[in-house]
C-alpha cells in the first residue's frame, strides 16, 4: 500500500518533469540558429520550396501553437518526420534506442557489479595494501572521461593487442534477425550461441568503457560510507558476538552502507546516456546517442527534440526505479510512518 | 578458588603505540569475578573501564597500535593462550556484550528476529527461523516483553529505547553465556527506564547464573546491582571490596570523591568536587572479603 502511495507520487512527479522537459528541448531547438527548413532541403532549393517545407513543419506559425502541434502528435505517438533519414523519428528510436540500452544497461551492470564489491573490499581492508591499491585506481578512473578510456581501451586491447573488435555489435558474417534490437537477446532467439558470443565479445569493451569512471565512482562511495558504518555501534555489536570479519562485513556493514550510495549509483546510471555520446562515436556503435550527434549537427529539429525526450524518460526511469530500490533495502523510508 | 572464578584478570596491561612512543592507559589491573557474580568497574570517562571490559572480549587486542600484557583466565582457561579463532568462538557464545545505547548497537536494516536468530546461530550454526524464532519468544517474554512477535517482526528504529535495551538484554542472554559485559547499560536512557531494565537484568542473571562484570561511571546506578566494586583511577584500581563496604566506608580518596558526586534529590547544589588531587594517587585500598 505504502510502496503504492510513494510510487504514484513518484510518477505523477515523473510526468511533471518530463513536460518541463519538453517545453525547454523544444525551444532550445528553436533557438539553435540555422534555418532548418533551409538545411534539410538544401543550399539549391528555391524560396518556395523552403516556404513550403516551413509550412508543413508548422514553422511559420507562432511558438505555442508549433507546441501545440508537438504535443498532440506525440499523445498520438507520433514525434514527427527526421529530415536527417526521412523516416518518422518513432522509428529512428525504435532502431536505435536498443543498442544504447544494452550498452549502457551492461556498463550499469559492470559499474554495479564491480564498483560495490570494490569498495567493500576496500573499506574492509582499510589502509592495508588492496586499500591503497584500489584507491589509486578508482582514482584513476574517475580522474578521466569515459571516451578517454574509450580511446585508450582501443589502443590497447583492439589495436596493439587485438582481443576485441574495434567497432560493430556482431561479427559481419551472422546475420540475426531483429526481433527485440537487443543484440544478447535476439541472438538467444535466434538460438546462435555463436552470434550470442560474438555480441558479447563486442559489446565489452565499449560498455567497459563507459562504466570505469563509474565503477571508480561507486567504489570510492562505497567505501568511505563503509567507514562510517564501521564507526557505527552495531557494528562494534557484532564483533563482541565473534562474527567473522567477513560475515560483518558482507552482512551488518555492507547493506546500511549501500542506502546512501544507491541514490548517487542510480544517477551515474543515468548519466552513463550522456556519456554514451562519445563512446559510441568511438566504437562506431549504433545506437541512439550516434544518432543524437548526427541530427543536432543537421539541425533535425523533430529529432532532437525525440531523442531527448527519451534520453530524459530513460533517466527518469533509472531514478524512479532506484528509489524504489532505495525504499526497498531501507526499512526506515518504507516504515517511515510507523516510527515516531 | 582460581577455577571457581569465572574471571581472573592479573596485573592487565595496556598501551597504545604511536609516532611519539607509547602511552601506558591500564598500569597492571587486578580483578576478579567468582561465578555467579556481580563485580562492578567503576570510574570517570577515560579511566580505562571500557578498555578492560573489551580487552577481556579480545577486540582491544585486534586495534592496531594496542599493546595488552598480563593473564587473563576465564573459567581457568588461559585467554591469551587462544587462537584467534578459538577467542573468537568465545564471544557471543560464553562472553557477551551489553552497550551503552541499545537502539544504536541494533543494526538498523535487519529484524529483531532476524538479529535473534544470528546469535542464536553462533551456539548452533544449523538452528531453524522457527526455532530461532520461538526461543526468541522465549527469552523476549523473559524480559517482560508481552508481545514478542510484534517485536521480533521489528526494526530498532520502530521500538522504544527501553524496548531495545530488554531486546539487548535477552539477546546477551539467549546463548547462555558464563559471562555478561555490561558497559554504561542505559546510561543513553532516561533514569526511570534505565531504573527498570537494571532490575529486570540483575532478576535475570540471578536466575540464569551469570556472573557480570557491570562498568559505570555512576555510584549510585551500581548499588543495587553489584555484589563487588572495584574503583578504577587513570588506569589503576583504587578501591575495591563489598558494595556495602565500599558505601558505608570509603577509604579511598577518590572514592569519597566519586560518592560525593552523586546528585542528592535533597538539595545541596552541585557538589564540588577536585578536577584532579594528588590524593587521588593514594595507594589502593582492599577492604576485607568474604568470598563464596
Amino acid at each position: 500500500m505504502r510502496i503504492l502511495t510513494r510510487l504514484s507520487i513518484r510518477l505523477a512527479t515523473t510526468v511533471l518533469v518530463l513536460f518541463g522537459v519538453s517545453v525547454l528541448i523544444f525551444l532550445i531547438a528553436r533557438i539553435i540558429p540555422g534555418d532548418p527548413a533551409r538545411i534539410a532541403l538544401g543550399p539549391r532549393a528555391s524560396e518556395a520550396q523552403v516556404e513550403q517545407m516551413r509550412r508543413t513543419l508548422h514553422l511559420d506559425e507562432p511558438l505555442f501553437a508549433q507546441y501545440a502541434h508537438f504535443v498532440g502528435d506525440l499523445f498520438r505517438g507520433d514525434l514527427g518526420i527526421s529530415l536527417y533519414t526521412n523516416r518518422p523519428v518513432t522509428t529512428d528510436i525504435a532502431q536505435f534506442l536498443p543498442a544504447t540500452l544494452e550498452l549502457v544497461i551492461l556498463a550499469g551492470i559492470m559499474m554495479i557489479a564491480i564498483g560495490l564489491p570494490l569498495g567493500a573490499i576496500s573499506a574492509r581492508y582499510r589502509g592495508r595494501w588492496a586499500d591503497h591499491v584500489i584507491r589509486v585506481l578508482t582514482l584513476m578512473t574517475v580522474s578521466a572521461p569515459s571516451f578517454v578510456w574509450a580511446v585508450v581501451l582501443v589502443l590497447l586491447f583492439s589495436y596493439y593487442t587485438p582481443l576485441f573488435p574495434i567497432a560493430g555489435r556482431i561479427a559481419e558474417t551472422i546475420t540475426i534477425p531483429p526481433v527485440t534490437g537487443f543484440m544478447l537477446i535476439d541472438t538467444l532467439i535466434a538460438g546462435r550461441w555463436d552470434g550470442f558470443l560474438s555480441a558479447l565479445h563486442h559489446v565489452f569493451l565499449p560498455a567497459f568503457a563507459l562504466s570505469l569512471s563509474g565503477i571508480g565512482q561507486a567504489a570510492r562511495l562505497t567505501r568511505a560510507n563503509m567507514i562510517g558504518t564501521y564507526e557505527q555501534p552495531y557494528i562494534e555489536m557484532a564483533q563482541a558476538y565473534g562474527f567473522s570479519e567477513r560475515r560483518i562485513a558482507a552482512r551488518y556493514a555492507f547493506k546500511p552502507s549501500l542506502i546512501p550510495s544507491l541514490t548517487i549509483i542510480g544517477l551515474d546510471f543515468a548519466a552513463l546516456l550522456g556519456n554514451a555520446f562519445l563512446v559510441e562515436t568511438i566504437f562506431a556503435w549504433p545506437g541512439l546517442s550516434r544518432y543524437g550527434v548526427g541530427v543536432i549537427l543537421q539541425k533535425d529539429l523533430n529529432a532532437i527534440v525525440g531523442t531527448v525526450m527519451i534520453i530524459s524518460a530513460t533517466f527518469l526511469i533509472a531514478n524512479l526505479i532506484v528509489d524504489l530500490l532505495v525504499s526497498v533495502i531501507n526499512p526506515r523510508i518504507r516504515y517511515a510512518e510507523r516510527s515516531e | 578458588m582460581t577455577a571457581q572464578d569465572t574471571l581472573d584478570i592479573q596485573n592487565l596491561r595496556l598501551s597504545f603505540r604511536n609516532w611519539s612512543g607509547s602511552v601506558e592507559v591500564l598500569h597492571g589491573i587486578d580483578l576478579r569475578i567468582a561465578r555467579g557474580e556481580r563485580v562492578a568497574l567503576v570510574g570517570e570517562s577515560g579511566s580505562g573501564k571500557s578498555v578492560t571490559a573489551r580487552i577481556v572480549l579480545g577486540t582491544m587486542q585486534e586495534t592496531p597500535g594496542a599493546r595488552v600484557s598480563g593473564r587473563i583466565l576465564f573459567g581457568g582457561r588461559d585467554l591469551d593462550a587462544m587462537s584467534r579463532t578459538e577467542r573468537r568462538a568465545v564471544r557471543g557464545t560464553a562472553m557477551s556484550m551489553i552497550f551503552q545505547d541499545p537502539t544504536t548497537a541494533l543494526n538498523p536494516v535487519y529484524r529483531i528476529g532476524t538479529l535473534v536468530h544470528e546469535v542464536l546461530k553462533r551456539r548452533e550454526p544449523a538452528i531453524t527461523a522457527e526455532e530461532a524464532r520461538r526461543r526468541g519468544g522465549d527469552i523476549l517474554r523473559e524480559v517482560s516483553i508481552d508481545d514478542p512477535e510484534r517485536v521480533l517482526d521489528s526494526f530498532a528504529f520502530q521500538l522504544s529505547g527501553g524496548m531495545n535495551q530488554r531486546v539487548m538484554i535477552a539477546m546477551s542472554l539467549i546463548n547462555e553465556p558464563q559471562l555478561l559485559l555490561a558497559d554504561e547499560p542505559g546510561t543513553a536512557l532516561d533514569v526511570t527506564v534505565q531504573a527498570q531494565t537494571l532490575k529486570l537484568m540483575r532478576d535475570l542473571v540471578e536466575s540464569h547464573g551469570t556472573s557480570v562484570l557491570f562498568i559505570s561511571h555512576n555510584l549510585g546506578v551500581v548499588r543495587e546491582f553489584a555484589d563487588r566494586i572495584y574503583v578504577i583511577y587513570r588506569g589503576r584500581i583504587v578501591e575495591r571490596g563489598p558494595t556495602a563496604a565500599i558505601f558505608e566506608d570509603p577509604r579511598h580518596p577518590y572514592t569519597r570523591a566519586l560518592l560525593a558526586a552523586i546528585p542528592r534529590l535533597t538539595g545541596g547544589g552541585i557538589p564540588e568536587i577536585a578536577e584532579r588531587s594528588d590524593s587521588f594517587l593514594a595507594p589502593m585500598v582492599a577492604h576485607e572479603e568474604v568470598m563464596g
